[in-house]
């Protein structure tokens, strides 16, 4: 009989794996079924995940120039949560998960200051800073 | 001994894992002795950062209510090295709400987004 986690496992895995299907036939850009950045619809400005969608769905189509230009911050960061989220996958699913450096309370912290001084940056409107905005690299 | 969790060799008497923070008290039979007040950590648990459902939040679904996540995230480790391991517990469960509370708005928000569209198509179909 399976546990309660490991169903709950199998569930998440089922909506993610729905979730990159939806990402990779519509574009999130022209697509309506994708929500905008409630950030960038009230305020007008780029927030550090905007874009990301748009990059995962550029990387979906093998396109990683356009996917580093919609969202850096995304590309960067995206092998290390996909590596600790197949490992709760295999907490979910064995019991064990892989092995997981233990950062530092004040390596979090930075990482949480880049991920807001990156939200800011992207708004400026000079060179190179404004290169960060949302498809700039593109020459949008 | 070994870790359960990660097969990280620590030594025999560490407390925690050095690698990935699990507590390593499983092979003690008695419960440890709570010699200076300190509330030892019960045996075979581990305290979680949700670091990486932190990240999520805020980078993959724009969320400013991941940052909190984050910073909460940062207290688990920071406590846990102190030994702090109440302080850690109570710091691993607002990491945990932050993470959920950004969920749920983020699912709300989509839901709102596709009900106030889907409303819209309809309304132009007909």
């Amino acid at each position: 009989m399976q546990s309660t986690i490991t169903k709950r496992t199998l569930a998440a895995l089922f909506i993610a794996a729905v979730g990159l299907v939806l990402l990779r036939a519509f574009d999130p850009a022209r697509s309506w079924i994708f929500p905008p950045c409630p950030v960038h619809y009230l305020t007008g400005c780029y927030c550090p995940g905007c874009g990301s969608l748009r990059a995962i769905h550029a990387l979906l189509h093998g396109d990683v120039h356009r996917a580093w230009a919609m969202n850096p911050l995304t590309i960067v960061l995206l092998p290390f949560v996909a590596y600790g989220l197949f490992s709760e996958i295999l907490v979910g699913l064995r019991g064990r998960g892989l092995p997981q450096p233990r950062l530092s309370s004040s390596a979090i912290y930075a990482l949480g200051c880049m991920i807001v001084l990156f939200g800011v940056i992207r708004n400026l409107a000079l060179v190179p800073f404004s290169l960060l905005a949302l498809g700039a690299m593109l020459g949008f | 001994m070994f870790c359960p969790q990660c097969g990280t060799n620590n030594a025999d008497i560490a407390a925690v894992c050095v690698q990935c923070g699990r507590v390593l008290q499983a092979g003690t039979p008695a419960p440890p002795l709570n010699v200076t007040g300190v509330v030892m950590p019960p045996a075979g648990t581990t305290v979680p950062n949700y670091l990486v459902f932190a990240i999520l939040t805020t980078v993959f679904c724009c969320l400013p209510t991941g940052i909190p996540a984050i910073i909460f995230a940062a207290q688990v480790n920071g406590k846990l090295l102190a030994g702090d391991y109440a302080g850690a517990q109570a710091a691993s469960n607002n990491a945990k709400i932050w993470c959920w509370v950004s969920f749920g708005v983020g699912l709300f928000g989509t839901l709102f987004w596709i009900l106030i569209f889907g409303a819209g198509m309809l309304r132009h179909l007909r």
